[in-house]
């Protein structure tokens, strides 16, 4: 009976932000996203080298858009892209003839990683992902797509942050580095 | 009173909906429900209050020197002397030096036969009706013989929220703070509290 009461929620969300954060969101997310895909597009688009990947769509919502939230501060943006995708790429190399079994080893040892060194950050997850359902383009980088795309990813979309989110007199980021 | 003076002390408590609002008031989206706010808001106010109430003791607070009245002095002295120094009450020791009571202005009143609690007006009534104003009562007799005893003392280690509960509970309006031996060092009385919550109130403003 608990267990099933436990199921109707007894909170409420919290409300909804300002215009002028929304804004804000919207125009950070817009340059972290254009930076990154730029790189990738105009200047990586002829070498097999990637700059973006789908989890970095997920890192702005919380690096633009819930900038206060642990989970979107430089020491989780940071960890969390790089320990998941050596966590992801890891996993694919030692398990990748069971594709099912290297996905779903991969997600859930990045999460654990990340819980353990305080570096949680959800796009980790889809980065951890990435490194094994990414297809042939992905895994052809081996390692290296731990530092390219998602160790400098992350850092070009951290700048983009620490550019933009300091803008506003009453926005600030990050709430703390490491 | 009692009842009421508990009532009296029961923290503030905030509402989901309080939290909503102070939310609203704050720039940005704050990663955490209001009912998960207002969790933790209790748990740390909790430690607050727990840490305010441990964090003063007995030696801070306490009024010292204490004056001490000797059990044999004469009573009509001892309300002089209390007079003089502007107190309404005294630890009471014996030759040694150590306590054996605690002799307060309801003692006397009580032993002028007003009762523990008289108004002024009842007084000046007495006083205006019975010539002597019963002060007779108080001749010739001394000061072990009306206090209240044995004493409930406090250490100089006890905690503020553990002489608040006594002062509660047993309701009294001065704890006479003892060394080890029985003597008497210092008193806490309930201005001495008042004044050191006051003091937690301008922490809490700054």
């Amino acid at each position: 009976m608990i267990f099933l009461h436990k199921m109707k929620g007894s909170g409420q969300s919290p409300p909804r932000v300002s215009l002028i954060e929304v804004s804000w969101s919207w125009i950070g997310s817009f340059l972290g996203i254009a930076a990154v895909s730029l790189i990738h597009y105009k200047l990586l688009d002829q070498t097999g080298l990637m700059m973006i990947l789908g989890s970095f769509g997920a890192s702005a919502v919380l690096i633009y858009g819930a900038i206060r939230s642990p989970l979107a501060q430089p020491r989780n943006l940071l960890g969390g892209h790089i320990l998941s995708a050596l966590v992801g790429v890891t996993a694919f190399q030692w398990l990748g003839g069971q594709p099912w079994l290297a996905a779903a080893v991969a997600v859930s040892t990045a999460i654990a990683v990340m819980h353990l060194t305080r570096t949680l950050h959800p796009p980790g997850g889809a980065t951890a992902l990435i490194a094994v359902i990414g297809g042939e383009s992905v895994h052809s980088l081996g390692y290296l797509y731990v530092v390219m795309p998602a160790a400098l990813g992350a850092c070009v979309m951290l700048v983009i942050a620490l550019l933009v989110n300091n803008i506003p007199k009453n926005r600030k980021y990050p709430e703390f580095w490491f | 009173m009692q009842e009421k003076s508990k009532a009296q002390s029961i923290p503030v408590e905030i509402s989901e909906q309080d939290v909503v609002e102070a939310m609203k008031s704050i720039q940005g989206y704050l990663d955490i429900t209001p009912g998960d706010f207002r969790e933790v808001y209790q748990a740390a106010y909790a430690l607050a209050v727990k840490r305010l109430l441990t964090s003063l003791r007995a030696a801070d607070l306490m009024t010292k020197p204490v004056l001490s009245v000797d059990q044999v002095m004469d009573l009509v002295e001892a309300a002089g002397l209390l007079a003089e120094k502007g107190i309404s009450g005294a630890p009471v020791v014996d030759h040694g030096g150590k306590i054996v009571g605690v002799v307060s202005e309801k003692d006397f009143l009580k032993e002028m036969g007003f009762g523990a609690t008289p108004s002024f007006m009842q007084i000046a009534t007495h006083c205006l009706n019975s010539k002597g104003c019963m002060i007779g009562n108080l001749r010739n007799r001394t000061v072990g013989d009306i206090m209240t005893g044995p004493p409930i003392t406090g250490l100089p280690e006890m905690t503020i929220g553990e002489i608040s509960t006594l002062f509660l509970d047993r309701q009294i309006n001065r704890l006479p703070i003892i060394s080890e031996d029985g003597h008497p060092i210092g008193i806490v009385t309930r201005t001495d509290l008042a004044h050191s919550y006051s003091i937690f109130g301008e922490g809490a403003r700054s």
